[in-house]
């Protein structure tokens, strides 16, 4: 019953932010909006006995994630900059075709993807996803730590301005 | 169906939380200005009440009725809503930590001490400590001063650059325990040293070797968190008006000013927790009953008033950290230090030494 | 407990607003957060199939996606600095240089 109400209300929460992100002008309001869907978000996963993701969601999307994106607004001023609006063909078919994709997916997924609840819970805390993360998963995290690696260098040389510029 | 005896003590538990973080911020100011006036020889404020004792409530009364000045070219809703996400995580992640021994009551039933008792406890209040950046970046922005926005950036700046310092310097204290629940963080810490067979030191972190790098990262860092002297450049008073709440009056400011009161008070009992032993009363076996428990909350309380007085100490000490220095020392030299500390104790743990 | 086959209904309309955002906006930061929306929707079904089938693998997964997502926002808001630069603009349509 509790657990029916919480979702019911923070799927809203999700879904309505991430209207507000989509269709609202300004890019810091949209930001903030992510944020609040991200939060949402984290309390799906809970209801999903994956806490330990839950966790993770809030410290990875919405405390650097997000902030990354608020300080590249903020620092770019790109506030005051009046977005051209899209011309109408582009708004008329990017609406329509993303709304009928949506229908399609949730009708489709409404008829088919009905699947029982096993009877057991699911023991997913932080010990165990780390064990396996150690044991099966051990190459593609060290890849990982090497992508992580190679976008930070990535992003310091993009950013940077060039030398030839005064 | 609901197990109202529960909830009933549950409410009981979120009030007591609550009485004690708001009246950090009354009780810290007066500390503050009387600890302050002590290191710097002067008096202090002494008139409003004995021992200026009444002070808190003077500036709580100036605070209600100051004017609310909004500058007009603010983002309404922004500048409005930013102290209340100031708020919330200093409020918040002291729901995760012990305070006290768990006990039983007279019919049978365990009274934990701890609002939440979360199997990914530490990780919650480093969720919400990265939610209180946004109360700062959004404070700076919206209220449309260039130097509010300065503070505001160089302060989430700093801000996100510690949180990785202290996150690294607390999974040392973490892997100790092996879990991350505070309470077994602190019932780890409950047994003894024996040193030369005589001598019995309490199994607190701080006092093993392996654990020194760690707790003095996680000390600094958490002055860093929390914008407190030698760490406050974002809102240095001679450089920046005052950082990212120069706009904000009276209650809103207020807000902040409270916020910042309570991520201290939450800190110090991160610190306390994780290092210092928690509840636990150093070379005393606590019963699990009602006189333990007492004990053991006012050992807590002890250890967080002892820490709230180092911050004022430091502050009021150390001189302010210039900012590229402090970025620096977050990034080149606490960052390094903690994960070294976790091989360190990666190793101590292997051989069986911790 | 709540049946699986919801949580997908709510990825997949978090899919389809996402979908909406980049085909619609011009702003490219927007767009950003757009792919953003779209890559927690799928987080979404896996943490869902996860429950499901009572695997971890599925969680596993979850956080690389979430390493890889934060590598990419770090790349993708460099080279929109770097647009920044060299246009003053980051409005998409501007960055039309290698279009024929």
């Amino acid at each position: 019953m509790i657990e029916f109400t919480v979702f019911f209300v923070f799927a809203a929460i999700a879904v309505i932010f991430a209207l507000v992100v989509v269709l609202h002008r300004n890019p810091v309001v949209g930001a903030l909006s992510l944020v609040a869907s991200f939060f949402a978000l984290a309390v799906m996963y809970v209801l999903l006995e994956a806490p330990f993701l839950a966790v993770l969601q809030v410290i990875i999307y919405a405390g650097a994630i997000m902030v990354l994106f608020l300080f590249t607004i903020m620092l770019l001023n790109l506030q005051h900059r009046e977005e051209p609006a899209t011309r109408p063909i582009q708004q008329f078919l990017g609406y329509t075709s993303s709304a009928l994709f949506g229908i399609a997916l949730v009708y489709y997924l409404a008829k088919y993807a009905v699947l029982q609840l096993p009877s057991t819970p699911f023991l997913s805390d932080a010990r165990r996803v780390g064990v396996t993360l150690f044991q099966a998963y051990v190459f593609p995290f060290e890849a990982v730590s090497i992508l992580l690696l190679a976008a930070i260098v990535g992003a310091l040389v993009l950013s940077g301005r060039s030398v030839t510029q005064s | 169906m609901i197990d109202w005896t529960d909830v009933g003590l549950s409410v009981l538990k979120i009030a007591i939380i609550l009485f004690f973080m708001l009246n950090v911020t009354p009780i810290m100011v007066w500390v503050e200005r009387r600890g302050s006036a002590l290191i710097q020889d002067r008096p202090g404020p002494n008139r409003v009440g004995p021992l200026g004792l009444f002070q808190s409530f003077a500036d709580a009364l100036k605070f209600l009725m100051k004017e609310d000045v909004v500058p007009s070219q603010a983002h309404k809703w922004l500048y409005t809503i930013a102290p209340v996400f100031g708020l919330i995580p200093a409020m918040t992640t002291i729901a995760v930590v012990p305070w006290g021994r768990a006990f039983r009551l007279p019919s049978g039933r365990l009274f934990e001490p701890i609002v939440a008792d979360l199997n990914v406890g530490i990780l919650l209040i480093f969720a919400l400590a990265s939610l209180s950046v946004y109360g700062v970046t959004m404070a700076g922005w919206s209220s449309s001063n260039k130097y509010s926005l300065f503070g505001a950036i160089r302060s989430s700046a700093q801000m996100i650059s510690y949180e990785l310092a202290l996150t690294l310097a607390a999974v040392s204290a973490l892997m100790v325990a092996g879990s991350l629940r505070l309470t077994d963080v602190v019932w780890k810490q409950t047994g003894y040293f024996v040193l030369f067979d005589t001598i019995k030191i309490p199994a607190w972190n701080a006092f093993s070797p392996a654990m020194w790098l760690a707790f003095i990262v996680f000390s600094v860092s958490a002055f860093a968190e929390t914008n407190r002297l030698p760490f406050d450049f974002a809102e240095a008073e001679a450089e920046l008006v005052a950082g990212y709440h120069t706009e904000y009056s009276s209650m809103k400011f207020a807000l902040f000013f409270m916020a910042e009161y309570m991520s201290m008070a939450t800190m110090s009992a991160l610190i306390a927790t994780l290092f210092l032993g928690g509840w636990d009363v150093p070379w005393y076996n606590e019963p699990p009953t009602a006189l333990g428990f007492a004990l053991s909350a006012l050992a807590f309380l002890l250890k967080v008033g002892f820490l709230l007085f180092v911050f004022v100490w430091v502050r009021w000490t150390i001189p302010r950290l210039k900012y590229d220095l402090l970025m620096r020392l977050g990034w080149k030299v606490f960052l390094p230090l903690a994960f070294v500390n976790i091989v360190l104790v990666a190793f101590f743990i292997v051989r069986g030494w911790i | 407990m709540i049946p699986t086959h919801w949580f997908l209904i709510l990825s997949a309309i978090l899919f389809a607003i996402g979908v909406c955002g980049v085909l619609t906006r011009k702003n490219g930061i927007t767009i950003f957060m757009s792919i953003e929306l779209m890559v927690n929707a799928v987080n979404l079904t896996f943490v869902a199939y996860a429950r499901q089938f009572h695997q971890l693998h599925g969680l596993i997964f979850v956080f690389f996606i979430m390493a890889i997502a934060a590598a990419e926002a770090a790349v993708g808001l460099a080279i929109f600095i770097s647009l920044h630069h060299h246009r003053d603009t980051i409005d998409v349509d501007e960055a039309n240089l290698m279009r024929w």
